[in-house]
Protein backbone atom coordinates (compact mmCIF):
# COMPACT_ATOMS: atom_id res chain seq x y z
CA UNK A 1 0.00 0.00 0.00
CA UNK A 2 1.59 3.50 -0.64
CA UNK A 3 1.93 5.40 2.36
CA UNK A 4 0.33 8.45 3.08
CA UNK A 5 2.98 10.47 3.91
CA UNK A 6 6.33 10.13 2.32
CA UNK A 7 9.71 11.94 2.84
CA UNK A 8 12.35 11.70 0.58
CA UNK A 9 16.34 12.60 1.07
CA UNK A 10 14.99 15.43 2.50
CA UNK A 11 17.48 18.28 3.01
CA UNK A 12 16.74 21.66 5.46
CA UNK A 13 19.22 24.02 6.67
CA UNK A 14 19.38 26.92 8.87
CA UNK A 15 21.85 29.28 6.83
CA UNK A 16 24.94 27.23 6.30
CA UNK A 17 24.26 24.34 8.51
CA UNK A 18 22.16 21.16 7.82
CA UNK A 19 19.92 20.17 10.11
CA UNK A 20 18.60 17.39 8.02
CA UNK A 21 21.04 15.58 6.07
CA UNK A 22 18.53 13.40 3.48
CA UNK A 23 15.92 11.75 5.74
CA UNK A 24 13.67 9.60 4.13
CA UNK A 25 10.82 8.17 5.90
CA UNK A 26 7.17 6.98 5.53
CA UNK A 27 3.95 7.07 7.23
CA UNK A 28 1.42 4.41 6.65
CA UNK A 29 -2.23 5.20 6.58
CA UNK A 30 -3.89 5.11 10.12
CA UNK A 31 -0.83 3.77 11.65
CA UNK A 32 1.36 5.87 14.64
CA UNK A 33 4.98 6.07 13.62
CA UNK A 34 7.48 7.22 16.06
CA UNK A 35 10.06 9.36 15.57
CA UNK A 36 13.10 9.09 18.26
CA UNK A 37 16.22 10.67 18.64
CA UNK A 38 18.19 12.70 20.94
CA UNK A 39 18.28 16.19 21.15
CA UNK A 40 19.52 18.19 18.72
CA UNK A 41 18.43 15.31 15.61
CA UNK A 42 16.91 17.26 13.90
CA UNK A 43 13.17 16.39 14.99
CA UNK A 44 11.55 19.41 15.15
CA UNK A 45 13.37 20.83 11.77
CA UNK A 46 11.68 17.87 10.47
CA UNK A 47 8.22 18.81 11.48
CA UNK A 48 8.81 22.23 10.04
CA UNK A 49 9.90 21.21 7.09
CA UNK A 50 6.82 18.64 6.39
CA UNK A 51 3.92 21.61 7.82
CA UNK A 52 6.10 24.39 5.61
CA UNK A 53 7.16 26.70 8.38
CA UNK A 54 11.07 25.40 7.14
CA UNK A 55 11.39 25.33 3.37
CA UNK A 56 13.81 22.30 2.47
CA UNK A 57 16.61 22.77 0.28
CA UNK A 58 16.48 19.39 -1.49
CA UNK A 59 14.40 16.25 -1.29
CA UNK A 60 10.84 15.78 -1.86
CA UNK A 61 7.66 15.29 0.72
CA UNK A 62 4.14 13.52 -0.69
CA UNK A 63 0.93 13.53 1.16
CA UNK A 64 -1.02 10.46 -0.74
CA UNK A 65 -0.68 11.48 -4.67
CA UNK A 66 0.39 15.25 -4.02
CA UNK A 67 3.53 16.61 -3.72
CA UNK A 68 3.89 19.50 -0.98
CA UNK A 69 7.40 19.71 -0.90
CA UNK A 70 8.00 23.44 -0.02
CA UNK A 71 4.27 24.58 -0.30
CA UNK A 72 3.16 27.25 2.23
CA UNK A 73 1.71 26.18 5.70
CA UNK A 74 -1.92 27.31 5.02
CA UNK A 75 -1.21 25.01 1.58
CA UNK A 76 -0.11 22.20 3.91
CA UNK A 77 -2.99 22.46 6.28
CA UNK A 78 -5.75 22.75 3.58
CA UNK A 79 -4.07 19.45 2.55
CA UNK A 80 -4.62 17.97 5.26
CA UNK A 81 -2.20 17.90 7.83
CA UNK A 82 -2.03 19.67 11.13
CA UNK A 83 1.16 20.14 13.84
CA UNK A 84 0.74 20.09 17.50
CA UNK A 85 4.17 22.12 17.47
CA UNK A 86 6.88 21.51 20.58
CA UNK A 87 6.43 23.64 23.49
CA UNK A 88 2.77 23.67 22.71
CA UNK A 89 2.43 27.48 21.47
CA UNK A 90 -1.12 27.90 22.46
CA UNK A 91 -2.08 31.74 21.78
CA UNK A 92 -1.42 32.70 25.46
CA UNK A 93 -3.87 35.58 25.53
CA UNK A 94 -7.43 34.07 24.19
CA UNK A 95 -9.71 31.99 25.15
CA UNK A 96 -10.02 28.27 24.93
CA UNK A 97 -12.60 28.63 22.78
CA UNK A 98 -10.66 30.89 20.35
CA UNK A 99 -8.11 29.14 20.26
CA UNK A 100 -10.13 26.06 19.18
CA UNK A 101 -11.81 28.76 16.44
CA UNK A 102 -8.28 29.38 15.68
CA UNK A 103 -7.56 26.35 14.82
CA UNK A 104 -10.43 25.81 12.20
CA UNK A 105 -9.57 28.99 10.27
CA UNK A 106 -9.73 27.46 7.01
CA UNK A 107 -12.72 26.13 7.04
CA UNK A 108 -15.95 27.15 6.08
CA UNK A 109 -19.42 27.23 8.07
CA UNK A 110 -19.75 27.73 11.49
CA UNK A 111 -22.54 24.88 12.68
CA UNK A 112 -20.07 22.53 11.97
CA UNK A 113 -17.18 24.16 13.49
CA UNK A 114 -19.39 24.44 16.84
CA UNK A 115 -19.83 20.60 16.77
CA UNK A 116 -16.78 19.61 15.93
CA UNK A 117 -15.58 21.86 19.18
CA UNK A 118 -18.81 20.31 21.24
CA UNK A 119 -17.68 16.76 20.08
CA UNK A 120 -13.75 17.30 21.48
CA UNK A 121 -14.88 19.17 25.04
CA UNK A 122 -16.39 15.91 25.51
CA UNK A 123 -12.72 14.35 24.90
CA UNK A 124 -10.86 16.75 26.71
CA UNK A 125 -13.43 17.64 29.63
CA UNK A 126 -10.73 20.26 31.49
CA UNK A 127 -11.09 22.13 28.28
CA UNK A 128 -14.82 22.59 28.75
CA UNK A 129 -14.43 23.75 31.86
CA UNK A 130 -12.03 26.45 31.15
CA UNK A 131 -13.73 27.19 27.90
CA UNK A 132 -13.85 31.46 28.16
CA UNK A 133 -10.34 31.06 30.21
CA UNK A 134 -7.17 33.03 28.97
CA UNK A 135 -4.90 29.61 27.37
CA UNK A 136 -2.12 31.17 29.01
CA UNK A 137 -3.83 30.38 32.69
CA UNK A 138 -4.21 26.83 32.23
CA UNK A 139 -1.29 24.06 33.29
CA UNK A 140 1.07 22.94 30.98
CA UNK A 141 -1.15 19.21 31.20
CA UNK A 142 -4.36 21.51 29.91
CA UNK A 143 -2.42 23.95 27.36
CA UNK A 144 -1.02 20.50 25.24
CA UNK A 145 -4.89 19.26 25.38
CA UNK A 146 -5.40 22.31 24.33
CA UNK A 147 -2.89 22.09 21.17
CA UNK A 148 -3.69 18.90 20.55
CA UNK A 149 -7.34 19.79 20.00
CA UNK A 150 -6.72 23.19 18.14
CA UNK A 151 -4.97 21.08 15.63
CA UNK A 152 -7.97 18.59 15.20
CA UNK A 153 -10.09 21.10 14.58
CA UNK A 154 -8.77 21.88 11.12
CA UNK A 155 -9.83 18.23 10.65
CA UNK A 156 -6.46 16.58 9.41
CA UNK A 157 -5.79 13.45 7.89
CA UNK A 158 -2.31 13.14 9.03
CA UNK A 159 -1.60 14.51 12.90
CA UNK A 160 2.16 15.54 13.45
CA UNK A 161 2.67 15.68 17.19
CA UNK A 162 6.34 17.43 18.57
CA UNK A 163 7.06 15.99 22.23
CA UNK A 164 3.47 16.10 23.56
CA UNK A 165 4.74 15.10 26.96
CA UNK A 166 7.47 17.12 26.68
CA UNK A 167 7.66 18.46 30.53
CA UNK A 168 4.79 17.01 31.76
CA UNK A 169 4.00 15.30 35.61
CA UNK A 170 4.08 10.94 34.36
CA UNK A 171 -0.07 11.22 35.61
CA UNK A 172 -0.62 13.60 32.56
CA UNK A 173 1.45 12.42 30.41
CA UNK A 174 -0.41 8.87 30.66
CA UNK A 175 -3.34 11.21 29.49
CA UNK A 176 -1.80 12.18 26.87
CA UNK A 177 -0.81 8.63 25.20
CA UNK A 178 -4.30 7.30 26.42
CA UNK A 179 -5.46 10.31 23.72
CA UNK A 180 -2.90 9.21 21.26
CA UNK A 181 -4.54 5.94 21.49
CA UNK A 182 -8.29 7.12 21.45
CA UNK A 183 -7.33 8.92 18.57
CA UNK A 184 -5.33 6.30 16.61
CA UNK A 185 -8.55 3.98 17.15
CA UNK A 186 -10.93 6.04 15.55
CA UNK A 187 -8.41 6.04 12.60
CA UNK A 188 -6.34 9.07 12.67
CA UNK A 189 -2.76 8.89 11.36
CA UNK A 190 -0.09 10.27 13.54
CA UNK A 191 3.54 10.78 12.97
CA UNK A 192 4.41 11.35 16.74
CA UNK A 193 8.08 12.48 18.29
CA UNK A 194 8.94 10.99 21.48
CA UNK A 195 11.45 11.40 24.30
CA UNK A 196 9.69 8.78 26.16
CA UNK A 197 10.57 5.65 23.89
CA UNK A 198 9.55 3.33 26.65
CA UNK A 199 5.58 4.84 26.16
CA UNK A 200 5.89 5.93 22.19
CA UNK A 201 7.17 2.05 21.40
CA UNK A 202 4.23 0.65 23.09
CA UNK A 203 1.63 3.09 20.83
CA UNK A 204 4.00 2.89 17.88
CA UNK A 205 3.44 0.55 14.89
CA UNK A 206 6.81 1.39 13.18
CA UNK A 207 9.38 3.81 14.59
CA UNK A 208 12.24 5.81 13.01
CA UNK A 209 15.83 6.87 14.76
CA UNK A 210 16.84 9.97 13.83
CA UNK A 211 20.56 11.15 14.68
CA UNK A 212 22.47 13.91 13.36
CA UNK A 213 19.83 14.74 10.69
CA UNK A 214 19.85 11.24 9.54
CA UNK A 215 17.60 7.92 9.61
CA UNK A 216 20.02 5.81 11.70
CA UNK A 217 17.41 2.90 12.05
CA UNK A 218 13.90 2.15 11.44
CA UNK A 219 11.84 -0.98 12.02
CA UNK A 220 8.66 -2.01 14.04
CA UNK A 221 8.95 -1.83 17.88
CA UNK A 222 10.46 -5.08 17.94
CA UNK A 223 13.11 -5.01 15.13
CA UNK A 224 15.48 -3.77 18.28
CA UNK A 225 15.91 -4.40 22.00
CA UNK A 226 14.26 -1.77 23.88
CA UNK A 227 17.12 -0.72 25.83
CA UNK A 228 19.21 -0.35 22.62
CA UNK A 229 16.73 2.37 21.42
CA UNK A 230 16.21 3.55 24.48
CA UNK A 231 20.36 4.63 24.59
CA UNK A 232 20.28 5.75 21.14
CA UNK A 233 17.50 8.11 21.42
CA UNK A 234 18.36 9.79 24.35
CA UNK A 235 22.18 9.40 23.61
CA UNK A 236 22.95 8.73 19.95
CA UNK A 237 24.75 6.22 18.97
CA UNK A 238 28.06 7.17 19.25
CA UNK A 239 28.05 7.35 22.78
CA UNK A 240 28.92 3.90 23.76
CA UNK B 1 -9.59 76.51 38.27
CA UNK B 2 -12.40 76.65 35.72
CA UNK B 3 -9.18 77.62 32.68
CA UNK B 4 -7.49 74.36 34.07
CA UNK B 5 -10.43 72.45 33.71
CA UNK B 6 -11.06 74.31 30.13
CA UNK B 7 -8.01 73.69 29.25
CA UNK B 8 -7.78 69.68 30.19
CA UNK B 9 -11.04 69.20 28.64
CA UNK B 10 -10.01 70.79 24.96
CA UNK B 11 -6.94 68.66 25.35
CA UNK B 12 -8.24 65.36 26.37
CA UNK B 13 -11.13 65.84 23.23
CA UNK B 14 -8.04 66.73 21.05
CA UNK B 15 -6.09 64.54 22.39
CA UNK B 16 -8.11 61.20 21.07
CA UNK B 17 -6.39 62.12 18.13
CA UNK B 18 -3.37 61.28 19.29
CA UNK B 19 -5.06 58.07 20.40
CA UNK B 20 -5.86 57.42 17.42
CA UNK B 21 -2.41 57.55 15.90
CA UNK B 22 -0.78 55.93 19.39
CA UNK B 23 -2.90 52.75 17.92
CA UNK B 24 -1.63 52.72 14.69
CA UNK B 25 1.83 52.29 15.91
CA UNK B 26 1.19 49.83 18.29
CA UNK B 27 -1.02 47.93 16.42
CA UNK B 28 1.69 47.39 13.89
CA UNK B 29 4.19 46.90 16.55
CA UNK B 30 2.10 44.20 17.90
CA UNK B 31 1.37 42.29 14.80
CA UNK B 32 4.91 42.55 13.23
CA UNK B 33 7.08 43.60 16.42
CA UNK B 34 8.03 46.58 13.48
CA UNK B 35 8.07 50.08 13.93
CA UNK B 36 6.31 51.92 10.93
CA UNK B 37 7.74 55.15 11.08
CA UNK B 38 6.10 56.95 8.24
CA UNK B 39 2.94 56.75 9.94
CA UNK B 40 2.03 59.83 11.17
CA UNK B 41 3.72 61.76 7.68
CA UNK B 42 1.18 59.05 5.85
CA UNK B 43 -1.92 59.77 8.00
CA UNK B 44 -1.26 63.83 7.41
CA UNK B 45 -0.47 63.05 3.67
CA UNK B 46 -3.90 61.52 3.45
CA UNK B 47 -5.80 64.14 4.89
CA UNK B 48 -4.19 66.15 2.19
CA UNK B 49 -5.25 63.83 -0.28
CA UNK B 50 -9.11 64.36 0.78
CA UNK B 51 -8.83 68.25 0.21
CA UNK B 52 -8.35 66.85 -3.72
CA UNK B 53 -12.37 66.64 -3.24
CA UNK B 54 -12.24 70.29 -3.49
CA UNK B 55 -10.53 70.14 -6.22
CA UNK B 56 -12.63 68.30 -8.41
CA UNK B 57 -16.03 69.50 -6.63
CA UNK B 58 -15.54 73.15 -5.28
CA UNK B 59 -17.47 73.35 -1.70
CA UNK B 60 -17.65 69.55 -1.60
CA UNK B 61 -19.20 69.16 2.39
CA UNK B 62 -16.33 68.31 5.21
CA UNK B 63 -17.80 64.84 5.62
CA UNK B 64 -16.78 64.23 2.07
CA UNK B 65 -13.30 65.60 2.44
CA UNK B 66 -12.92 63.05 5.53
CA UNK B 67 -14.39 60.08 3.75
CA UNK B 68 -11.88 60.72 1.35
CA UNK B 69 -9.05 60.91 3.92
CA UNK B 70 -10.33 57.45 5.20
CA UNK B 71 -10.06 55.94 1.60
CA UNK B 72 -6.38 57.62 0.94
CA UNK B 73 -5.15 56.18 4.35
CA UNK B 74 -6.14 52.56 3.54
CA UNK B 75 -4.70 52.67 0.01
CA UNK B 76 -1.25 54.74 1.27
CA UNK B 77 -1.27 51.75 4.56
CA UNK B 78 -1.58 49.32 1.42
CA UNK B 79 1.23 51.34 -0.96
CA UNK B 80 3.70 51.56 2.86
CA UNK B 81 3.61 47.68 3.50
CA UNK B 82 4.29 47.09 -0.28
CA UNK B 83 7.45 49.24 -0.44
CA UNK B 84 8.66 48.89 3.16
CA UNK B 85 7.56 45.44 4.05
CA UNK B 86 6.72 43.07 1.56
CA UNK B 87 9.90 43.40 -0.78
CA UNK B 88 11.95 44.20 2.34
CA UNK B 89 13.78 41.27 4.48
CA UNK B 90 12.38 41.38 7.83
CA UNK B 91 14.90 39.52 9.08
CA UNK B 92 16.95 43.03 9.49
CA UNK B 93 15.66 44.75 12.00
CA UNK B 94 17.15 47.99 10.54
CA UNK B 95 15.95 47.69 6.75
CA UNK B 96 12.32 47.77 7.45
CA UNK B 97 12.75 50.40 10.12
CA UNK B 98 15.35 52.77 7.73
CA UNK B 99 12.46 51.93 4.75
CA UNK B 100 9.77 53.67 6.71
CA UNK B 101 12.19 56.48 7.51
CA UNK B 102 12.51 56.70 3.61
CA UNK B 103 8.76 57.22 3.27
CA UNK B 104 8.19 59.55 6.04
CA UNK B 105 10.79 61.69 4.00
CA UNK B 106 9.44 60.74 0.92
CA UNK B 107 5.37 62.02 1.93
CA UNK B 108 7.12 64.77 3.53
CA UNK B 109 8.67 66.53 0.45
CA UNK B 110 5.54 65.60 -1.94
CA UNK B 111 3.27 67.64 0.40
CA UNK B 112 5.89 70.19 0.18
CA UNK B 113 6.18 70.25 -3.66
CA UNK B 114 2.00 69.96 -4.23
CA UNK B 115 1.64 72.17 -1.79
CA UNK B 116 4.98 75.25 -2.22
CA UNK B 117 4.56 74.64 1.69
CA UNK B 118 1.55 76.56 2.38
CA UNK B 119 -0.59 75.66 4.94
CA UNK B 120 -3.82 74.59 3.61
CA UNK B 121 -7.07 75.25 4.99
CA UNK B 122 -8.87 72.80 6.56
CA UNK B 123 -12.81 72.14 6.39
CA UNK B 124 -14.41 71.81 10.09
CA UNK B 125 -17.92 70.24 11.06
CA UNK B 126 -19.91 71.71 13.69
CA UNK B 127 -17.15 74.65 13.77
CA UNK B 128 -20.84 77.19 14.84
CA UNK B 129 -21.66 74.52 17.57
CA UNK B 130 -20.54 75.83 20.88
CA UNK B 131 -22.27 74.00 23.98
CA UNK B 132 -21.89 76.26 27.58
CA UNK B 133 -22.04 76.02 30.80
CA UNK B 134 -21.30 79.20 32.36
CA UNK B 135 -17.72 80.07 31.19
CA UNK B 136 -16.47 76.43 30.49
CA UNK B 137 -17.41 75.65 26.97
CA UNK B 138 -17.06 72.40 24.95
CA UNK B 139 -16.39 73.40 21.32
CA UNK B 140 -18.80 71.46 18.42
CA UNK B 141 -15.91 70.77 16.35
CA UNK B 142 -13.85 69.24 19.47
CA UNK B 143 -16.42 67.03 20.04
CA UNK B 144 -17.35 65.89 16.65
CA UNK B 145 -13.26 64.77 16.59
CA UNK B 146 -13.71 62.90 19.96
CA UNK B 147 -17.16 60.70 18.88
CA UNK B 148 -15.74 59.79 15.45
CA UNK B 149 -12.17 59.24 16.95
CA UNK B 150 -14.21 56.82 20.13
CA UNK B 151 -16.30 55.52 16.97
CA UNK B 152 -13.00 54.13 15.15
CA UNK B 153 -11.79 52.72 17.82
CA UNK B 154 -14.96 50.73 18.91
CA UNK B 155 -15.08 49.98 15.25
CA UNK B 156 -11.39 48.79 15.06
CA UNK B 157 -12.04 46.43 18.91
CA UNK B 158 -15.16 44.92 17.07
CA UNK B 159 -12.91 44.09 14.16
CA UNK B 160 -10.44 42.71 16.26
CA UNK B 161 -12.81 40.66 18.69
CA UNK B 162 -15.87 39.99 17.01
CA UNK B 163 -14.56 38.83 13.17
CA UNK B 164 -12.40 36.12 11.41
CA UNK B 165 -10.35 38.87 10.01
CA UNK B 166 -9.79 39.92 13.67
CA UNK B 167 -9.05 36.77 15.56
CA UNK B 168 -6.00 35.98 12.63
CA UNK B 169 -5.00 39.23 13.49
CA UNK B 170 -4.76 38.44 17.56
CA UNK B 171 -3.52 35.03 16.73
CA UNK B 172 -0.26 36.14 14.39
CA UNK B 173 0.26 38.90 16.87
CA UNK B 174 0.42 35.96 20.13
CA UNK B 175 2.18 33.32 18.32
CA UNK B 176 2.94 33.82 14.81
CA UNK B 177 4.60 30.71 14.02
CA UNK B 178 1.27 28.73 15.45
CA UNK B 179 -1.02 31.22 13.56
CA UNK B 180 0.65 29.92 10.21
CA UNK B 181 0.00 26.46 11.71
CA UNK B 182 -3.58 27.22 11.96
CA UNK B 183 -3.25 28.19 8.61
CA UNK B 184 -3.00 31.91 8.72
CA UNK B 185 -0.91 33.59 6.07
CA UNK B 186 0.54 36.06 7.61
CA UNK B 187 1.34 37.89 4.84
CA UNK B 188 -2.24 38.70 4.74
CA UNK B 189 -2.53 39.50 8.03
CA UNK B 190 -0.01 41.81 7.86
CA UNK B 191 -0.76 43.77 4.64
CA UNK B 192 -4.70 44.15 6.39
CA UNK B 193 -3.09 45.48 9.32
CA UNK B 194 -1.58 48.32 7.22
CA UNK B 195 -4.94 48.82 5.70
CA UNK B 196 -6.75 48.89 8.65
CA UNK B 197 -3.78 51.17 10.41
CA UNK B 198 -3.62 53.42 7.16
CA UNK B 199 -7.46 54.11 7.35
CA UNK B 200 -7.64 54.90 11.18
CA UNK B 201 -4.55 57.40 10.28
CA UNK B 202 -6.42 58.98 7.50
CA UNK B 203 -9.18 59.81 9.94
CA UNK B 204 -6.58 60.91 12.31
CA UNK B 205 -5.34 63.23 9.79
CA UNK B 206 -8.49 64.90 8.51
CA UNK B 207 -9.52 65.22 12.31
CA UNK B 208 -6.33 67.00 13.51
CA UNK B 209 -6.61 69.36 10.14
CA UNK B 210 -10.36 69.74 11.60
CA UNK B 211 -9.38 70.92 14.66
CA UNK B 212 -6.72 73.17 13.63
CA UNK B 213 -8.05 74.56 10.69
CA UNK B 214 -5.07 73.88 8.05
CA UNK B 215 -2.80 71.09 7.47
CA UNK B 216 0.88 71.91 7.08
CA UNK B 217 4.10 69.71 6.40
CA UNK B 218 5.17 71.02 9.38
CA UNK B 219 2.72 68.75 11.46
CA UNK B 220 4.64 65.48 10.74
CA UNK B 221 7.43 65.37 12.50
CA UNK B 222 5.81 66.18 15.93
CA UNK B 223 3.35 64.05 15.83
CA UNK B 224 5.22 61.18 14.66
CA UNK B 225 7.15 62.01 17.98
CA UNK B 226 3.74 62.19 19.81
CA UNK B 227 2.34 59.07 18.16
CA UNK B 228 5.71 57.80 19.22
CA UNK B 229 5.23 59.20 22.65
CA UNK B 230 2.07 57.68 23.41
CA UNK B 231 3.02 54.24 21.79
CA UNK B 232 5.96 53.90 24.67
CA UNK B 233 3.40 55.75 27.67
CA UNK B 234 0.76 53.31 26.33
CA UNK B 235 2.48 50.21 26.62
CA UNK B 236 4.22 48.87 23.17
CA UNK B 237 1.54 46.70 21.59
CA UNK B 238 -1.19 47.64 23.90
CA UNK B 239 -4.31 48.98 22.30
CA UNK B 240 -6.03 50.47 25.50
CA UNK B 241 -2.52 51.84 26.83
CA UNK B 242 -2.52 54.10 23.64
CA UNK B 243 -6.12 55.38 24.10
CA UNK B 244 -5.24 56.07 27.90
CA UNK B 245 -1.79 57.60 26.63
CA UNK B 246 -3.01 59.58 24.12
CA UNK B 247 -5.80 61.56 26.24
CA UNK B 248 -3.36 61.91 29.00
CA UNK B 249 -0.64 63.21 26.72
CA UNK B 250 -3.59 65.50 24.79
CA UNK B 251 -4.73 66.96 28.23
CA UNK B 252 -1.20 67.14 29.48
CA UNK B 253 0.21 69.32 27.06
CA UNK B 254 -2.86 71.22 26.86
CA UNK B 255 -2.60 72.40 30.46
CA UNK B 256 1.21 72.94 29.84
CA UNK B 257 0.29 75.11 26.60
CA UNK B 258 -2.27 77.09 28.59
CA UNK B 259 0.00 78.37 31.17
CA UNK B 260 3.35 78.06 29.67
CA UNK B 261 2.48 78.73 25.99
CA UNK B 262 2.76 76.96 23.26
CA UNK B 263 7.01 77.27 22.85
CA UNK B 264 7.32 75.00 25.92
CA UNK B 265 4.65 73.10 25.90
CA UNK B 266 6.91 69.81 24.19
CA UNK B 267 9.79 70.55 26.97
CA UNK B 268 6.96 69.19 29.54
CA UNK B 269 5.76 66.54 27.20
CA UNK B 270 9.62 65.12 26.72
CA UNK B 271 9.69 65.28 30.79
CA UNK B 272 6.34 63.62 30.76
CA UNK B 273 7.74 60.86 28.44
CA UNK B 274 11.75 60.60 30.12
CA UNK B 275 9.37 60.01 33.68
CA UNK B 276 7.87 57.15 32.53
CA UNK B 277 11.14 55.95 30.88
CA UNK B 278 12.50 56.01 34.04
CA UNK B 279 9.59 54.71 36.60
CA UNK B 280 7.57 52.80 34.66
CA UNK B 281 9.55 51.69 31.31
CA UNK B 282 7.30 49.24 30.02
CA UNK B 283 4.50 51.75 29.66
CA UNK B 284 0.50 51.94 31.79
CA UNK B 285 -0.92 48.46 30.00
CA UNK B 286 2.54 46.37 29.88
CA UNK B 287 1.88 43.16 27.44
CA UNK B 288 3.51 40.42 29.00
CA UNK B 289 2.61 38.21 26.42
CA UNK B 290 2.12 40.03 23.87
CA UNK B 291 4.66 37.71 21.36
CA UNK B 292 7.30 35.18 22.79
N1 LIG C 1 16.53 28.46 14.32
C1 LIG C 1 17.69 27.75 14.24
N2 LIG C 1 18.81 28.33 13.78
C2 LIG C 1 19.98 27.63 13.68
N3 LIG C 1 20.10 26.34 14.02
C3 LIG C 1 19.02 25.71 14.49
C4 LIG C 1 17.75 26.38 14.62
N4 LIG C 1 16.86 25.50 15.11
C5 LIG C 1 17.52 24.35 15.28
N5 LIG C 1 18.81 24.46 14.91
C6 LIG C 1 19.83 23.40 14.94
O1 LIG C 1 19.38 22.34 14.13
C7 LIG C 1 19.64 21.09 14.74
C8 LIG C 1 18.36 20.30 14.88
O2 LIG C 1 17.49 20.98 15.76
P1 LIG C 1 16.03 20.46 16.09
O3 LIG C 1 15.35 21.50 16.91
O4 LIG C 1 15.38 20.03 14.84
O5 LIG C 1 16.36 19.19 17.00
P2 LIG C 1 15.38 18.24 17.79
O6 LIG C 1 15.67 16.87 17.34
O7 LIG C 1 13.98 18.71 17.66
O8 LIG C 1 15.89 18.44 19.29
P3 LIG C 1 15.06 18.42 20.67
O9 LIG C 1 14.93 17.00 21.07
O10 LIG C 1 15.95 19.17 21.62
O11 LIG C 1 13.78 19.11 20.44
C9 LIG C 1 20.30 21.41 16.06
O12 LIG C 1 21.67 21.24 15.91
C10 LIG C 1 19.97 22.84 16.32
O13 LIG C 1 21.00 23.46 17.02
MG1 LIG D 1 12.59 19.36 18.96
Amino acid sequence: MAPLLEVRDLVTAYGKIEALRGVSLAVQEGSITCLLGPNGAGKTTLMFSIAGILRPRRGSIRLGARDITGRAPHVIVAAGIALVPENRLVFANMSVLENLRAGAYQRRGGAEIESDIERLMLRFPRLRERAAQNAGTLSGGEQQMLAVARALMSRPRLLLMDEPSLGLAPLVVEEIFRIIAELHRDGTTILLVEQNAHLALQVAQHFYLIEQGKVSFSGSPGALAEDEVIRRAYLGSAAR
Amino acid sequence: MLDILQAVSDGVLFGATYALIGIGFTLVFGVMHKLNLSYAAASVGSAYAGLLVLEVMAGAPAWLVFLCAFAAGGALGYAVYLTCFHFIPLRSPLATLMATVGMLLLIDEVIVHATNGMPQAYPAIFDDVMLRAGAFTLRGDLLLVFGVAVLCMIALMVLLYRTRLGLATRAVSQQSVAAQLCGIRVGQVNAMTFVITGLLGGIAGALIGASVGALSPLLTTPLTVKGLIVTVIGGLGSIPGAIVAGLLVGGFENVLQHFRGVTERDLYVMLLLFAFLVFRPDGLFATKGGRD
